[in-house]
Parts: C-alpha cells; structure tokens; sequence
C-alpha cells in the first residue's frame, strides 16, 4: 500500500538495479525506433553509467530520470562538435579562385544523385554556379538522370536571370570510363570557367565490395574534395553502422596521407518514409561522430532540411 | 540471408538446452534471449520478435511437465515453428502459365532495387525460353527509362516506355495492351518507386494496376531495410495485391531481417533474392527447401516433430 508513496520520502541513490527494468524497456523501445542493436545498448549502458549513485529528487522516479538523461544522451549524439558551412566555405574558395568540391558516396539507392541535385538547387539558389561531374559510369541510366536534373535546374534557373551565365553545367564522358580521373578533369574544367561548386556524383557501392571501395578512395585521394558526404537512408536498420565504419575503414586504409580523409559529413535521405521510427539518425552520428548536414525529405528539389535535433530526439523517446 | 547466418547462433543457443542439467525457466531465458539478440541484430521486426518470444514461452509450462528430454523437444521444436513461420507465409508462390500472357507488375520503396531486379527476372525468364518483355511505367524519376532501356538492350529484350508520355497509366496499359497482341509470355512493368506517407503515389499504383490487370505484382524490398518495413509493407498490401516479395542486395553485409517482415505484413513468399547488380545476380527462392535446409543443419537435425 506504501508502496506507491517510495518515490516521494526521502531521497534516494540510484543503482544499476533500480534502473535495469526501465533501462530494458527503453532499450526496446529505441530499437522499435529503428537505432541499432548494439548502439541503443551502449547508450543505455552509458545512461546507466552516469545516473549511479546519483541521488534522485524527492519528486522524481527512476523512469523519468532515466528518460531525461537518454534525452539529454541523445540530443547530444545529435548535435555537431563541429558546423558544415558550405556556403561560407564555398564563398571562401571562390575568393581564392578555385572550386570548392564535394563528393557523394554511400551504398546503392539510397539518393545520392537526387539529394547532389537538390543541394546543387540549393546552391544555385545562392548565387553559386555549379558543375555536376557524372562519375557513376556504371549504372545504367546514371548519366541521363543527371542530364534531366541539368535540364530542369536550368529551366528554373535560366541564364537570362543569371547576367547570361549558365548556372548548372554537366561534366560526363560516358559510362565504363575511370570515376576518380573524370572528377579530375571535371575540378580543371571547373577551375577554368571559373564555376563555383563541383559536386561529384558516385556509384553506389556495398561497404564490402573491396574493388569499388578502393576506387572511391582512390578518387578521394587524388581529388582531396573538400568536402565528402556520406548520403544513408533513414530506412537503413542494423546495416547503418557497418556501412559507415566501413567506408571510413576504406578511405582510411587505401590512403597515402597521414591523415586520411574521411567522411565529413552525413546526409540522411528519405527521412519522409519512415514516420517517427527515426532512429538510423542516432546510429549513423553514434557511428561516425560526423554531422548530419542535410535531411532528404522527399523526391523534390525543395525537400531538403536542416535536422532538427530535438524534434527527432523527441520522436523517438515518445511512445 | 538471415536465417542462414542465425543457424549458427541458434545452434548454439539450442546447446544452452541440451548442456544443462535440468531445463527450468531461467535456461529457457537465456536461450530465448540468446536467439531474440541475434534476430534483433539481424533487424527482424521486434514485434515479430517479441511474438516468437511470447509462443515459445507459452508452449511450455514447468509446473505441470516432467521429463527433461520432452521439455528439451517441446521447446526446440517450437522454437523452430516460430521461425519457419517468418519466412514461410504459408502460401504457394504464384507461377506463370506457358502459352498465354503473364503480366508481373513491380511496387515498392524508391531505390529498393525495383528497376534493375525487373530487367534480372525478364533475363531469367527470356534464358528459360521465355518470349520476355519489359515496360517502364516509371514517368517520375529522372533517367528511369534511360535505365530499364539500357538494361534491355544489353540483355536483347524487348521494351516499351516513352520520354514524352507523363502518365503512367497510359504507357502501362499501352504497353501491356501491345505486348499481349503480340502474344509475350511474360510481361513485366517497371513502377515508380512510392511510399504510403504520400497518397498520391499510392492511387497511382492502384490506377496503373487496375489498367494492366496483374497476374502477380512483386513487392521488391532491400535487404538493409530496419524497422519500417513492416508499416511500408502492409500499407502496399493493403493498396494493391502484392503477392511475391523479392529482397535486392543480398550480397551486402546485410541479412535481410528487416526485409522478411514484408513476407508476414504481405503474407506472400520470397520468390527471388538479389544479389548483386549485374543481370545475372539474381537467385530463385524457394521457402520449402530452404527451409529444410535450416532444419538440416547439424545439431539441429532431427528435432522437430515427424
Ligand atoms: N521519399 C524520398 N525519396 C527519395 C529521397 N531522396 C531520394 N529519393 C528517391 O530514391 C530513389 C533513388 O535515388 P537516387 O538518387 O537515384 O539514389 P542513388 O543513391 O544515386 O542510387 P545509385 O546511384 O543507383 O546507387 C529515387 O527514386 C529518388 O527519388 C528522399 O529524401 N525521400
Ligand atoms: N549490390 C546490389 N545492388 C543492387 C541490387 N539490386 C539493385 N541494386 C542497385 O541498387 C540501386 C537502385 O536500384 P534501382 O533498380 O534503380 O532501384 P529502383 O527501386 O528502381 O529505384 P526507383 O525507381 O528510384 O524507386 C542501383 O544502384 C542498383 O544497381 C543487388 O541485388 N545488389
Ligand atoms: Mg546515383
Ligand atoms: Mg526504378
């Protein structure tokens, strides 16, 4: 009868005991919102960690306490140490005469040459012409997508309201040619029409497949972009922490510098099909410490978002 | 796949039964535990996952029962049950008829591997003899006929699409319409990749499939899929008559737990599995012998009632 008063008199410390059914449902609970197995235990491992022997408030219960500090966990994983900036950057670079590049990799079908063509919308939107290098000369229709994003970016944005200037511009040889050498040529071809932007669309490819993982590094390494995104999408389960552990692994071992670039950043795209099962957030910035610099929201070029930490912490501890 | 990889761990959990001295509940736990970890990494649905966990348990009850080894029997072969169950729906898998004109239509998620798995059935089928033929109904993503076209012109099959047309309805039904007087055996018609948070998407899948009358529509499904599939899978259900579910990208590192909810929430076999983008990755799927092989699997052997 007591019983349901415990909470209310006196204070007391927490233990791992007091906290372990609570902890175990949340646990499900977040794996029910898609983060994965293992980073949902870590995170309520590290809860457990910073909550024991801490003295709970008089009016405060475990579950609520619990719930705060994986709140707090959370918001924390998903706010950047470090800002992507890339209009500042890219202005910068063009002060400098030269282009600023970015490169999209990431496994098959998850949108990389969609969300390259929404931010290349968005960049042109900012004054900023753009090339778009086509080095995924694998994949059937690769070229001609990016050729259609060209034609319809260009009709939303004609020269005549640009000073004449053609804002977006193709750079493509074909399919089966070498990825890495057509980025070159696309950055020099850049550098001498003075365009502002290079993005550099790549082939889709498994974490696994060592071939095609030493062809990204290797266009990687004689490009040095100065920005590498890695795109993923919000459906991803489990798969999103081996697909980035792996990729860094790639980049990093197939590199000659001492210190390999890696990716920079995340975009994570389809964020419109998942309803509040938001979890592979978490997991990709659990993984990779990095940044999610865009959110896809959808199959047009306006549906690119900024995340919003908070609202995406809060869809996925709500029940 | 994923209950190829899980063989081994839930071998060894099953060990957990047959190692210890008395079967009580806290061994059964552990294993349940042990195999519950193991699908929830592979990224089964955790409500399906939950389920298998509540039916093993409820098969049992340790107060009414004597006997180790009937409690060990009763408990490994319903853990067998339970998985069977999330890959086999039950249902046999649709099969087309020879001599007459089978229309398979394609549905699913964007970038789950729809357009490229299309062109590996049309190969398997042109290779079995086949008279085989293609049609992109996909008006909405840029370069999409560019894509299926340039598939089928490597792999010599006919296809119908258009770059003017907007309307998929009408090149569907076009296409089907002139592909039957033509007397193809196995028609197959690409789609736009959909999701059911947009609607529109969703009534154009059910228009361009009331236009071309399916035989059997495919839902097409990535093997790195998480938790949403089950939501995304019974919404196409629930739209149109998904009968077959293909998993594409088998040849990651995923095992495409996520991806069999589809075959509970649609209730229809894997009939394919893809593996890899070539034309030729591409395997036939059969539930029952794959799942006697699970069954076959060293100590596993001989545990589930005759
Ligand atoms: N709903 C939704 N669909 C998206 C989003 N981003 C991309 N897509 C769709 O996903 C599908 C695949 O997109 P692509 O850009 O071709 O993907 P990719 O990663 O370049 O694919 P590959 O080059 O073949 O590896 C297309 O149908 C896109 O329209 C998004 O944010 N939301
Ligand atoms: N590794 C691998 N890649 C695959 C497999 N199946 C498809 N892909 C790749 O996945 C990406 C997307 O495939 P598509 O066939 O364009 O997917 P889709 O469902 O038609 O995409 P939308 O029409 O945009 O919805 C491409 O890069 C394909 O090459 C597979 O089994 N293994
Ligand atoms: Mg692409
Ligand atoms: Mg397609």
């Amino acid at each position: 009868m007591f019983s349901m008063f415990r909470n209310l008199v006196g204070s007391k410390t927490l233990t791992k005991e007091d906290m372990q059914s609570v902890l175990e449902k949340m646990k499900d609970h977040i794996i029910a919102k898609n983060v994965a197995a293992d980073i949902a235990q870590k995170l309520c491992d590290s809860v457990a960690t910073k909550l024991e022997g801490k003295v709970l408030g008089t009016f405060s219960s475990v579950t609520s306490t619990v719930k705060n500090t994986l709140n707090e966990s959370c918001v924390q994983i998903l706010s950047p140490r470090r800002r992507v900036d890339i209009l500042r950057d890219a202005m910068e670079a063009k002060q400098h005469n030269r282009p600023y590049n970015i490169v999209f990799c990431g496994v098959n079908g998850v949108g990389k040459s969609t969300n390259l063509a929404k931010i290349c919308f968005w960049l042109v939107e900012n004054g900023f012409r753009v090339l778009i290098a086509a080095c995924d000369t694998f994949r059937a229709g690769a070229v001609e997508q990016l050729r259609t994003h060209t034609r319809k970016l260009n009709v939303l944005h004609p020269a005549e309201k640009h000073n004449g200037q053609q804002m977006v511009q193709l750079y493509e040889k074909g399919y089966g040619k070498d990825a890495a050498g057509i980025a070159m040529e696309a950055i020099r071809y850049a550098q001498d029409t003075h365009i502002d932007i290079v993005l550099i669309d790549t082939a889709g490819r498994m974490q696994d497949n060592e071939p095609l993982m030493k062809a990204l590094a290797k266009l990687i390494n004689v490009n040095n972009p100065d920005l590498v995104l890695f795109v993923g999408e919000a459906l991803v389960g489990n798969e999103a922490v081996d697909q980035l552990t792996k990729f860094n692994q790639a980049l990093a071992d197939n590199s000659n510098m001492t210190n390999p670039r890696l990716i920079d950043g995340i975009i994570l795209t389809k964020f419109d099909t998942i309803d509040d099962k938001v979890g592979a957030a978490i997991s990709m910035t659990y993984t990779t410490g990095q940044p999610i610099v865009f959110v896809g929201t959808g199959q047009t070029y306006t549906d690119l978002r900024n995340l919003n930490a908070k609202a995406v912490v809060h869809a996925l501890l709500r029940a | 796949m994923v209950l190829a990889d899980l063989g081994r761990k839930i071998t060894s959990a099953l060990k957990l039964l047959s190692n210890a001295t008395i079967i009580n509940e806290e061994v059964l736990n552990e294993m349940l535990k042990e195999i519950c970890t193991a699908l929830i990494q592979a990224d089964v649905n955790i409500k399906l996952v939950k389920q298998l966990r509540e039916n093993v348990r409820s098969v049992i009850d340790f107060d009414e029962m004597a006997g180790g080894l009937n409690k060990r029997r009763m408990i490994q072969s319903a853990v067998f049950k339970e998985l069977v169950k999330l890959i086999d729906p039950g249902v046999k898998a649709w099969q087309p008829t020879k001599g007459k004109s089978n229309v398979i239509m394609f549905v699913g998620l964007q970038g789950s591997g729809k357009t490229t798995t299309c062109s590996k059935l049309a190969f398997y089928y042109q290779k079995k003899g086949w008279k085989t033929c293609l049609i992109c109904a996909d008006t909405f993503r840029a370069g999409a006929f560019d894509q299926l076209k340039q598939n089928a012109t490597k792999a010599r099959i006919p296809f119908y699409g258009s770059y003017t047309e907007i309307d998929p309805v009408i090149i569907a039904r076009e296409g089907v319409e002139k592909f039957r007087l033509e007397n193809f055996e196995i028609i197959i018609v690409d789609t736009s990749g959909r999701h059911k948070q947009e609607d529109s998407l969703f009534e154009e899948m059910l228009e361009v499939s009331n236009a071309v009358d399916p035989d059997n529509i495919v839902f097409v499904m990535d093997a790195s899929i998480g938790q949403a599939c089950e939501a995304q899978a019974r919404a196409f259900k629930e739209k149109v008559d998904v009968a077959s579910v293909i998993i594409t990208k088998l040849d990651s590192h995923a095992k495409g737990g996520g991806a069999l909810s589809a075959v509970a929430a649609t209730k229809s076999p894997v009939i394919f599995i893809g593996t890899g983008e070539h034309i030729d990755d591409f395997e036939s799927f059969k539930v029952q012998p794959f799942v006697s092989k699970l069954l076959g699997m060293g100590d596993i052997e001989g545990l589930i009632d005759k």
